[in-house]
């Protein structure tokens, strides 16, 4: 009892002397608001005495003579004043210069970052706010090290592809983990109906202007808490709140155009036709019987690729107002994106709403909902592997055809000119069709906070995150599958379709902190979570309609295929945390999460991962403060890490031998489906990380550095059956990966006077490999190509997205045939002769920011750069096709094409019907390395005099642009392209894909006074 | 009141996660159902019967391809490289339309050995449909083997429905192929009704017609023969008056057994098997030219509507015409023919021809000219064997042409090598038989190194 004797007497003293306080007044402010910092904590020290600044900064109390007053609020360095009877107490808080106490969400719990020993990046929403992206996901391009992003191609909305330190699992999707607000939302797309390649996005749903930061967690420590979901990464989003100060309504508004990057060239028709014809003789027939006739046949020339692009525009507004006092906080926001898109008719439009509230209910219970929701109205265009895209149509289509006839009408299967399989009209195939499709994403969660000590406090919340869309299609008679494909639709295709996504979360979680004396400080987690995703879809479809100006399947002739599904899966866990450090010198962590999943067999339903890591600041060591060295490195800090994560996103009841619906002659019975596999488990990857964060030149340069060797092991995978079995295959955990690699963030302040250059360099190195497949066989994946198993393939000591094909040796100068690579030297050359010609792989990745301000202007420029990746052109096997058909237009590529004995050229002899001079090898595989301006932006801060007349706190104007100028050897229309949106297995590949589009836009950010 | 409500959060929380729980992490599997459950009373007959057929109706369409598009009736037209494969002879082992074929049978023998392995043991099952069932069974498993020698020579041989043992499994003879699929058909007759509810099933008669078409393939005349005859004196089966109806409708008199496709469960746009998608929404594949003449010519008849011709279709190296056999779900004319009277005739005739009965009454020329009257088209007067050989040879493809009968016609009858090298420049006696599928050869141990000649 004696030694708490000295704080009773202090706080009784206090009160006592508190009766005797002087009144004190006076503003605080700061350098970007000078005019008063509403919000700012002002306390008596050692009291319970405070109050916060009023809307113009301005406050008052009374406090004794000589007490201190405390000055606080978050982002600012705090401010201790003695005072000693001044009447007016004026002060001005300086922005927190370094970001080491910056607080980072870690998931369940929130850590100071110098405190942090698992690997975590950050970045501020505000940090993209100029660049025209569409989606969350775009943001994390080439903002931290580690982070691979790839836009699958141009279309709005359209899918991204992200990977953190590459890819560990190989069926299993590859996706991270993105928690919004504590809620874990839907990734990939949401719609039913496949595009060819040009899936939507669901994280398209959510307003980048709405996020107040982002955190990659990357370590096995950091991802600790989310176990069995966290392989491949979390990205842990926090939407903007209000904050303990005077309202702020701010208005952001941006307008831009939107063109394709680059256009392929192609031949025109004169070349074209030249080209045919002497493909027809070489295969032994007679050109003007096959109708390619000079001077007919090439009397129309078309450009289809400038037929069916366009210049789009792009506009987005945002309107918010934040603000709060001590009890209760407020952030609502609405806006607006309007994108269109570069293909004719293709269009993105998007409302979002959002509105977070906190509440303190009493000193120990706060209270606080998230709310977000968007609706998206996406005018859809059928691309890539579609034979009916837009783009894949267009840069196929023969010259030879108009796509309007003399009266300007859209031609189609009705008309002469129509030119038929497969060459629809690609004009006619954007402007007839209807492929809306409407999503409404409902996003939200109510939160409890309950401090039960001053060391405990209990956590509880509910989240949803609902996703519907409507697809609400229609093919017209004049396009092709509405008016040519009869197997499909004939006269006129309808399709309707809903999907529902929900999942359903519930946790609550324990905190405990408690610091034993000054030097041993702990901190604990206990937590327990369920979450529950159900979706159901259904579709219908009708066929045979009167006319085009029926266009809804009330009025269709054949209402035959109708559907409807559901399907469900859960998790269930438990998970804690145990911190300590001793001094802030020594830091532990160990952490663990049990999951419970839905997806696998009763004996192996729980997956347990465990992490530890520990940290050590070398700067807080006596012997290295007292050194020189400390003059120059402020701060410095060892990181390691050790522990398991899993991925348990595979299918429903794969562990199930099933069988499911089917009909026969109108007859309804079961047909098999899978076969099961109760054994089924886990995929579980071990992760090494060491690493470690420096601080020099007074927090000037910052740089943090990781090396990661991560092993994935019972990789779940279909593995291929004979089908001699019944089946093509069964899930299983059939492989070994692993991915090891080093990432490197360096941020440097260059310049600090009135002029502020900064610039920050990330670099990635991903090395991934298969350790282990069972049987032993390569399994082939991706595209089917001529004359070998798969684009792709799997196998032993490969990294996955290796590509597989023959040897192209090069053209045979005597008779201008392919030569290949006879690799097993039976004389033949055969699907066995393919070997690995490369991988999707990049050496190096990164990304370089240079931030200058000088006064009023600032500037950002952007690069990104991809090193030592291959891309499979796989258009070429179509558009350099050695005269394996000539359906198709040629790239100008194919003017090298051999021609007469001697001729030395890479381009095989044209000839009809041949296939062998177009079978699949490295002669497609290209260089994707590059270069990329991708974003540079340049603002202006109009000055108080402008301002103040307009009744403006600030107005900041700028103008900005996105992939301005690339640097590249690929011939294709744009390196960083994927098909298939980058899935997994076939990566890197170019198939007819719309390049990515280049927006040059201004734009206008206000805050209201 | 706060220490109150602590507790009464915790406790809600708690009793909010172990009651959702059980319900989280083994949900109810939704239309599906698990081996175990699928075939265990006398009510899952009929549905895993239905299966069976299910699987067993691919086979159909890809029977079609392989017979047609290996042989001289059918050119490429379109982008798909199988069929360029298919079209310019240079097929590989890699060709899809290979393992659409190899799968869909093996598909079926599954199905087919899940039924024979468990549905003796189901209590309860009324003995005509436990006979019936199972004779389907042995009927479609001996057809898928038939199609397996005749397409791809030795085959293993899947008697179960283990995956380990069928995982690993080697190549059998094919001598020893035919006579478990003879076996399978014997076990059969007898099983099935006569008269089944439609000839989307099996009944007795497509059994025999199956035994007919063995014991021809195997130059077993008599037994050719009298199988045929016992079809065709059953006298449910008559010849349409007109040919047109064997291309337009489903279910036309002569039909024996056809695999059925209704609105709901065409193939539609399916590459691989959709037919009317292949031969005349995409026009992968056309008819030959040589095809072209022969149907057009007189003694082809009305058997000329088998094809049609659009000039719109005429450019580069399309010759304008489309395969007329196959069309939409809508035009009640996507069933895929396994057996017809009009095949049964030509069994008959070449039965008896090759046991020199070629001329007179009950002979190969009346069985010919049956024929030939329905399609309008000239009687055969007396000739000798050999010059009725070869009429039998231009009768199979005037009336089954794009059935997928002329491959496997050319091949049993040795003709291949000098009709195909004909047609094409690229044709190699190796294409007598299909390549084992390559992914079949990766994933089976047991067949490394066991491809066929010349692949």
């Amino acid at each position: 009892m004696l030694r708490f004797l000295p704080g009773l007497l202090f706080i009784l003293l206090s009160s006592f002397t508190f009766a005797q306080g002087v009144l004190v007044k006076g503003r605080v402010a700061s350098a970007t608001e000078p005019n008063g910092l509403p919000g700012v904590n002002v306390v008596v020290k050692g009291t319970s005495v405070g109050t916060i600044t009023d809307i113009n900064g301005e406050y008052s109390l009374e406090a004794p003579l000589g007490s201190v007053l405390a000055f606080s609020f978050v982002g600012y360095v705090t401010q201790e004043f003695t005072f000693n009877g001044q009447t007016a107490v004026n002060i001005t808080l300086a922005e927190e210069s370094t970001e080491l106490t910056e607080v980072i969400v870690t998931g369940y719990s929130s850590v100071q970052k110098r405190d942090i020993t698992g690997v975590v990046s950050s970045i501020k929403g505000d940090a993209v706010r100029d660049q025209s992206i569409n989606g969350i996901d775009q943001a994390l391009q080439g903002q931290a090290p580690g982070v691979q992003v790839v836009q699958s191609s141009g279309t709005p909305g359209g899918g991204v592809a992200v990977r953190i330190r590459g890819s560990t699992s190989i069926n299993a999707s590859n996706r991270p983990l993105y928690i919004i607000d504590g809620v874990p939302i839907q990734v990939g797309a949401l719609s039913q109906r496949d595009f060819g390649g040009q899936d939507d996005n669901a994280l398209a749903l959510i307003n980048p202007g709405d996020v107040e930061s982002y955190q990659i967690l990357s370590d096995a420590s950091a991802k600790a808490m989310y176990g069995s979901r966290a392989a491949n990464g979390v990205v842990i989003i926090t939407t903007k709140r209000g904050k303990q100060k005077k309202a702020a309504i701010t208005f952001d508004v941006q307008r831009g155009m939107v063109d394709i990057v680059k256009k392929l060239d192609l031949l025109n028709s004169t070349q074209l036709l030249e080209l045919q014809r002497e493909a027809v003789r070489n295969a032994g027939k007679n050109p003007d019987g096959l109708g390619l006739i000079p001077g007919v046949t090439d009397a129309v020339n078309t450009n289809w690729q400038d037929a069916v692009l366009r210049t789009g525009i792009m506009q987005q507004y945002q309107m918010s107002a934040s603000g709060g006092d001590d009890v209760t906080t407020y952030y609502i926001s609405g806006s607006y994106r309007d994108e269109e898109g570069v293909q004719l008719n293709n269009r993105f439009q998007r409302l979002a709403g959002v509105l977070n509230l906190d509440r303190k209910l009493s000193s120990k219970l706060s209270i606080g909902t998230n709310l977000n929701l968007s609706h998206t109205v996406n005018k859809r265009i059928k691309g890539d592997n579609f034979l009916d895209g837009v783009y894949s149509g267009a840069v196929k289509s023969l010259p030879y055809y108009t796509p309007y006839d003399e009266n300007g009408r859209i031609v189609g299967p009705s008309s002469s000119l129509y030119p038929g399989f497969p060459n629809f009209n690609p004009v006619g195939q954007a402007l007839l069709p209807r492929f809306d499709a409407l999503t409404t994403k409902l996003l939200g969660n109510v939160n409890a906070r309950y401090q039960i000590s001053n060391e405990l406090f209990l956590r509880a919340q509910a989240g949803i995150d609902y996703n519907e869309v409507l697809e609400d299609q229609y093919e017209s008679t004049q396009t092709a599958i509405g008016g040519v494909l009869e197997s499909v639709g004939g006269k006129g295709y309808g399709v309707y379709s809903t999907t529902n996504l929900g999942s359903f979360i519930v946790n609550a979680t324990l905190n405990y902190n408690k610091a034993i004396g000054d030097k041993h400080h702990f901190s604990g987690l206990l937590g327990t979570e369920m979450i529950r995703q159900t979706s159901r879809t259904s579709s219908v479809q009708g066929r045979i309609f009167p006319s085009d100006d029926f266009t809804y399947i009330g009025s269709a002739g054949i209402v035959d295929q109708g559907s409807s599904f559901k399907a469900q899966n859960g998790l269930f866990s438990v998970f804690g945390e145990v911190k300590y450090d001793y001094l802030d010198r020594y830091l532990l962590t160990a952490g663990m999460r049990a999951d419970g999943s839905s997806r696998f067999g009763p004996g192996n339903r729980f997956g347990y991962f465990p992490s530890v890591s520990a940290g050590w600041r070398i700067s807080e060591e006596g012997f290295f403060k007292e050194s020189s060295v400390s003059n120059v490195i402020n701060d410095l800090k060892l990181r390691s890490s050790f522990g398991f994560t899993g991925n348990e996103r595979i299918g429903n009841f794969q562990f199930l031998g099933t069988w499911a619906a089917s009909t026969y002659n109108g007859s309804a019975g079961v047909s098999p489906q899978k076969v099961g596999n109760p054994d089924l488990k886990w995929e579980a990857t071990r992760e090494v990380n060491v690493g470690f964060d420096l601080a020099m030149l007074e927090n000037r340069i910052q740089v943090t550095a990781n090396a990661y060797y991560n092993k994935t092991t019972d990789m779940l995978y279909n593995r291929p059956y004979p089908t001699t079995t019944g089946f093509a295959g069964q899930t299983d955990n059939i492989a070994e990966m692993r991915n090891k690699g080093l990432e490197l963030g360096i941020t440097s302040v260059n310049i600090d006077k009135r002029l502020k250059w900064t610039t920050t360099v990330n670099l990635s190195k991903n090395m991934n490999k298969i350790l282990f497949l069972a049987d032993s066989i390569p399994v082939y994946t991706g595209y089917q190509a001529n004359g070998v198993d798969g684009t792709n393939v799997l196998q032993v000591g490969q990294p996955i997205g290796t590509f597989t094909g023959l040897r192209f040796l090069g053209v045979d100068p005597g008779t201008g045939d392919a030569i290949y690579d006879d690799v097993n030297k039976d004389g033949k050359i055969t699907n066995a002769d393919a070997v690995v010609i490369g991988n999707a792989q990049p050496k190096l990745i990164g990304g370089i920011t240079n931030k200058l301000s000088y006064g009023r202007f600032d500037l950002s420029v952007f690069f990104q750069f991809s090193l030592g990746n291959k891309i499979l052109n796989f258009s070429k096997e179509t558009f350099v096709n050695a005269g394996q058909d000539i359906q198709n237009n040629q790239s100008v590529a194919a003017l090298r094409r051999w021609q007469k004995p001697g001729d030395i050229t890479d381009v095989p002899r044209y000839e009809l019907g041949n296939t062998f001079n177009n079978l699949h090898s490295s002669r497609f595989l290209e260089d994707g390395s590059y270069l990329r301006l991708k974003n540079v932006s340049i603002g202006y801060n109009l000055p108080s005099r402008v301002t103040d007349r307009l009744k403006m706190e600030r107005v900041r104007i700028f103008a900005a642009a996105t992939n301005l100028w690339t640097y590249t050897k690929y011939t294709g229309a744009d390196p960083e392209v994927s098909t298939l949106d980058g899935s997994t297995t076939a990566q890197g590949i170019d198939f007819f894909t719309l390049p990515q589009v280049r927006t040059l836009s201004v734009g206008l950010n206000a805050t209201l006074k | 009141m706060k220490k109150s409500s602590a507790i009464f959060f915790t406790t809600l929380s708690l009793a909010l996660f172990v009651s959702g729980c059980k319900d989280t992490l083994e949900p109810k599997p939704i239309d599906i159902l698990t081996d175990d459950v699928v075939l265990n009373e006398p009510a899952d007959v009929p549905n895993v019967e239905i299966g069976l057929y299910s699987a067993f109706r691919t086979v159909a369409p890809a029977t079609v391809i392989a017979g047609d598009a290996t042989a001289d009736l059918l050119i490429n037209n379109g982008t798909f490289t199988q069929y360029q494969e298919l079209g310019t002879k240079q097929i590989t082992s890699a060709n899809a339309s290979v393992s659409t074929l190899w799968s869909a049978l093996y598909e079926t023998i599954y199905v087919a050995n899940f039924i024979l392995e468990r549905l003796p043991n189901v209590d309860g099952v009324p003995t005509a449909l436990r006979n019936q069932v199972m004779g389907e069974a042995h009927f479609v498993r001996g057809y898928c083997y038939f199609i397996l020698a005749y397409s791809f020579g030795a085959v293993p041989l899947v008697t179960t429905t283990s995956i380990e043992t069928n995982r690993n499994i080697g190549r059998t003879d094919r001598e020893e192929i035919l006579d478990f699929a003879l076996a399978d058909y014997t076990a059969a007759l007898g099983q099935m009704p006569a008269k089944p509810t439609s000839t989307a099933f099996a009944g007795e008669y497509a059994l025999q017609s199956a035994l007919a078409r063995f014991h021809l393939y195997r130059e077993n005349w008599a037994d050719a023969e009298t199988y045929a005859t016992n079809v065709i004196n059953s006298k449910q089966y008559s010849l349409d008056t007109l040919f047109s109806y064997v291309v337009t409708k489903d279910f036309p008199a002569e039909s024996i057994l056809e695999g059925a496709y209704t609105l709901t469960d065409d193939p539609g746009t399916d590459g691989n098997i959709g037919l009317n998608n292949i031969f005349v929404s995409r026009r992968e594949l056309i008819p030959s030219n040589p095809a072209v003449v022969a149907l057009a010519s007189d003694e082809s008849g009305d058997r000329f509507s088998s094809i049609r011709f659009s000039a719109d279709n005429l450019k580069g190296n399309d010759n304008g015409w489309s395969v007329a056999k196959f069309g939409t779900a809508d035009q009640d004319n996507n069933n895929v023919m396994f057996f017809r009277l009009g095949e049964i005739y030509l069994i008959r005739a070449e039965a008896r021809a090759q046991q020199n009965n070629v001329t007179g009454d009950n002979s190969a020329q009346t069985d010919i000219n049956v024929l030939r009257k329905r399609a309008k088209a000239p009687t055969i007067s007396a000739v000798t064997k050999t010059q009725m050989m070869q009429i039998i040879e231009n009768e199979r493809l005037y009336e089954l042409a794009f059935e997928g009968h002329r491959w496997f016609d050319l091949v049993r009858t040795g003709r291949a090598s000098a009709v195909m090298s004909a047609f094409s420049t690229n044709w190699q006696d190796k294409y007598e038989v299909w390549p084992v599928p390559q992914r079949e050869i990766q994933n089976n141990p047991a067949l490394v190194g066991n491809q066929n000649p010349g692949y």
